[in-house]
């Protein structure tokens, strides 16, 4: 049994790393193109990481994870801008995954699913309000397919690299 | 693989298909060809210009620089001082059910139809 103050400062060094490991997966996502002139339209890999954590420490942590890579990748990659975008995406993503992975009816990929379309209404949103103008949502039918199929995409590698992390990383 | 699939996961994603359907389907209808061009800047209306007629637009702002370009029938951002350039990624855009957006400017080009709703007409 491991004393409360051990598995903190396990949690915390497990963070770091993902916090790393979704940074190189944004930059990564930056690299690929995978452009299609739609903005919003991409696959999300980070999202890998939060999802993961999500299920395997508690939504705190995957919280502060995803915070902290939108910040880091908006001041390196995006500009402070683009921060404003991922924010929302972010937020709402997460909060709808935490929120459907609690009814415990759905699985890793229905939830990821779930949150790729959440993230791109979040963005979206942010968009029709600094644009102030509903018209944004013209993009919105690209948006809700590919945010289903980035997410069930991410969903199934989630789950099969879930059953191959080890497991002590956690406890 | 496929056990992991829940029934929920399911249900979710035949709504979240539907409703993406549906909005396609609404904006589609929406669609049709339009005849006057309107830019915004920041939300409010910069100018109302004939789609019809053969001109070059340029918005000047504090840093920023954009060039509109009609011509045939068609709107394209020919230029942008933005740095995702993806304004003049989107090309060249004729009915009303299109635009063209450059959030880092906030500019913002949409194709409205209808001579009546020329407010003014500046060149």
């Amino acid at each position: 049994m491991q004393s409360p103050t051990n598995r903190n400062s396990k949690f915390i060094a497990t963070s770091a790393m993902f916090v790393c490991l979704a940074l190189i997966f944004s930059y990564v996502e930056v690299l690929i193109p995978f452009s299609v002139g739609i903005p919003g339209v991409k696959l999300g890999l980070a999202n890998l990481v939060i999802i993961i954590a999500l299920y395997e420490m508690n939504f705190r942590y995957a919280f502060a994870i995803n915070a902290i890579r939108i910040v880091i990748t908006g001041l390196l990659f995006g500009g402070l801008f683009g921060v404003m975008y991922s924010a929302a995406g972010g937020l709402l993503s997460i909060v709808t995954m935490w929120a459907l992975k609690k009814t415990g009816l759905f699985s890793m990929i229905g939830v990821s699913m779930a949150g790729g379309f959440s993230h791109n209404l979040g963005q979206l949103i942010v968009a029709a309000l600094l644009v102030s103008n509903l018209k944004m949502f013209v993009y919105f039918p690209v948006l809700v397919f590919s945010g289903i199929a980035s997410g069930i995409l991410i969903g199934v590698v989630s789950y099969i690299i879930d059953g191959k992390l080890p497991k002590y990383l956690f406890r | 693989m496929l056990k992991v699939i829940k029934k929920a996961d399911i249900v979710l994603f035949l709504i979240l298909v539907a409703l993406g359907i549906a909005v396609t389907v609404m904006s589609l209808n929406g669609a049709e060809d339009g005849s006057v061009v309107q830019v915004s800047v920041d939300g409010k209306t910069y100018g109302v210009y004939s789609l019809n007629k053969n001109q070059t637009i340029e918005i000047k702002q504090d840093k920023s620089i954009n060039k509109i370009t009609i011509k045939d029938g068609h709107v394209q951002m020919s230029d942008s001082t933005c740095k995702n350039q993806i304004c003049v990624k989107t090309g060249e855009i004729s009915n009303t059910s299109q635009s063209i957006v450059c959030l880092p400017n906030k500019v913002m080009v949409e194709i409205v139809r209808g001579e009546a709703q020329f407010d003014a007409v500046s060149n």
